[in-house]
């Protein structure tokens, strides 16, 4: 199967394998390797991506903060494309986001604000 | 039955839904400066607001994307940041200003000065994204707006001069006052086309899950629910035409407002005002609150859902809920609400094309929309006065700067 990486790949939205939405492809890894041709390796899933299309000091002050939010912050959360596979509009992952740290900052805000707020 | 129970529910929330404080003082101050003459300017407006509402939902149902998210998978992450933030700047001063007119209309029934209602008001707001459900706040919310008939029915008692209104369908140039002539009809073609409407209206596709079989149910929604939309904004532009503008009066006070109606109906006229502004505002405000989140939401790929409890989408949950806050600052600092309405109006108007253009790609593109591309006449309506009302602004606001205001 042939994918055009910045019209098909890039910015299309993720589901996870519980059917979550877990974000969208913010940047494409590949793998270059001697002698052979480059190979796709990673997708990247996080803001510090995101905004490192926009601007990389941008992406080093909220690498900065994420990192504030525990162990393996600070980096882009990278799926492995072997891992992905094309359904419709989107693409399905076969893990958990919850094992990943896509749903860091989404937890880290449950739990400290929108849990402690009656209703939440 | 079930789609004909859908159909009529669908209007009756468009048309509860359609007024709010930019289209009620917009076309009041339409109708007090130039009386019957801008007609056209809601007719247009509505006309392309209406080509939009259907646009979006056929997009949603057809191709289950939501239009921000299909703004980012086609034209990327690069080009999508800007209509992101300039549609997030503007909507931030249009919320600002339904906080403030229900803050004003809650001062008006108490005699309590407005910067006090802000919090109060968003609070209310907030709750209510909080705590319920999509189906509770489009249709709850929207069948209260429904007290905004009241302005249709003081406009028939009036009776007005039918042959002079249907003149004013026909743009006509002002004798005089030409630069204050040109912003009002640009104000009110941004408080009519609301971009906040579509993109609210597009994410209510998808979380009630439309599919083909909606199309016609849509186009039925979209013409028969603006359209009356429309015709309620007339009837406030008739009514001021016909109580203010002989005395020569402008509005520049929310405090006129219940003027509109207290000569017709008398004491319960001035209640009327009041309730129907406090309605459209809170109704507006929740649309717009939610609307934004989903603009973000949808643009980043999160969870999103007014039907999930805020624990299972909390990043959506917490952008309303700071959204809300930050616009309820404005109010809160005293900030006169007439005056944001008319700034975030022709804000919305000067930046239309911006997301308009954009969509209409979309909107002619097969591999989203299979045989569903729109047709010429679609493209065409939308193209023209999103282009005409942002020229418009462009060249009217320096003018009425310099004019005094």
């Amino acid at each position: 199967m042939k994918f055009g990486l910045i019209a098909e790949v890039l910015d299309e939205q993720l589901v996870d394998s519980t059917g979550r939405q877990a974000g969208r492809v913010d940047g494409i890894v590949l793998d270059l390797r001697d002698g052979k041709p480059p190979r796709l390796g990673y997708i990247e899933v996080s803001p510090i991506t995101l905004l490192s299309r926009f601007n990389r000091r941008f992406a080093r002050w909220y690498a900065f903060y994420d990192r504030k939010l525990g162990e393996g912050r600070g980096v882009a959360t990278r799926i492995p494309w072997t891992r992905l596979q094309r359904k419709g509009p989107t693409f399905v992952m076969d893990i958990d986001a919850e094992s990943t740290p896509i749903f860091a900052l989404e937890d880290w805000l449950r739990r400290h604000i929108v849990e402690r707020i009656p209703g939440g | 039955m079930k789609k004909i129970f859908e159909v009529a529910l669908g209007i009756v929330t468009s048309v509860g839904g359609f007024l709010e404080i930019g289209s009620i003082t917009t076309a009041a101050q339409a109708g007090a400066s130039f009386g019957f003459q801008l007609g056209w300017s809601i007719a247009l407006g509505t006309l392309c607001i209406g080509f939009l509402v259907e646009m979006s939902g056929r997009f949603s149902a057809v191709s289950k994307h939501t239009i921000p998210d299909a703004m980012r998978e086609r034209f990327g992450a690069n080009f999508f940041a800007v209509p992101l933030i300039v549609m997030l700047a503007v909507s931030l001063l249009v919320l600002a200003a339904e906080i403030g007119g229900g803050a004003v209309a809650l001062e008006m029934a108490t005699g309590i000065s407005f910067p006090v209602w802000a919090l109060p008001v968003a609070l209310l707001a907030w709750a209510l994204l909080w705590a319920t459900t999509f189906s509770f706040i489009e249709n709850g919310v929207s069948l209260l707006g429904l007290v905004t008939l009241a302005f249709a029915v003081g406009a028939f008692k009036l009776h007005p001069d039918y042959g002079a209104l249907v003149k004013g369908f026909v743009p006509t140039l002002p004798h005089d006052n030409k630069a204050h002539y040109w912003f009002i009809a640009v104000s009110v073609l941004g408080a009519s086309i609301s971009p906040y409407l579509y993109y609210f209206y597009s994410s209510g596709a998808i979380e009630e899950k439309w599919d083909e079989s909606y199309i016609s149910i849509n186009r039925a929604i979209a013409a028969i629910g603006m359209g009356f939309g429309g015709f309620l904004s007339i009837a406030v532009l008739v009514l001021a035409a016909l109580v203010f503008h002989p005395r020569g009066i402008s509005v520049d006070h929310y405090q006129q407002l219940p003027e509109l109606l207290t000569g017709v109906f008398h004491r319960p006229g001035f209640w009327l005002v009041i309730a129907s502004l406090a309605v459209a505002c809170l109704g507006a405000t929740l649309e717009i609150a939610l609307s934004l989140a989903y603009l973000i939401a949808q643009g980043f790929g999160w969870n999103w859902g007014e039907d999930l409890a805020p624990r299972d989408d909390a990043r959506f949950a917490l952008t309303y809920t700071i959204l809300i806050l930050a616009a309820a600052l404005f109010t809160l600092f005293g900030m006169d609400p007439l005056k944001l309405t008319e700034i975030s109006m022709s804000l919305t108007a000067a930046s239309l094309p911006l997301g308009t253009f954009p969509f209409l790609i979309l909107m002619n593109d097969r591999e989203y929309l299979g045989e569903h591309t729109n047709g010429r006449v679609g493209n065409a309506v939308v193209l023209v006065i999103s282009a005409l009302s942002a020229l418009l602004a462009v060249v009217s606001i320096p003018l009425e700067l310099v004019g005094g205001g």
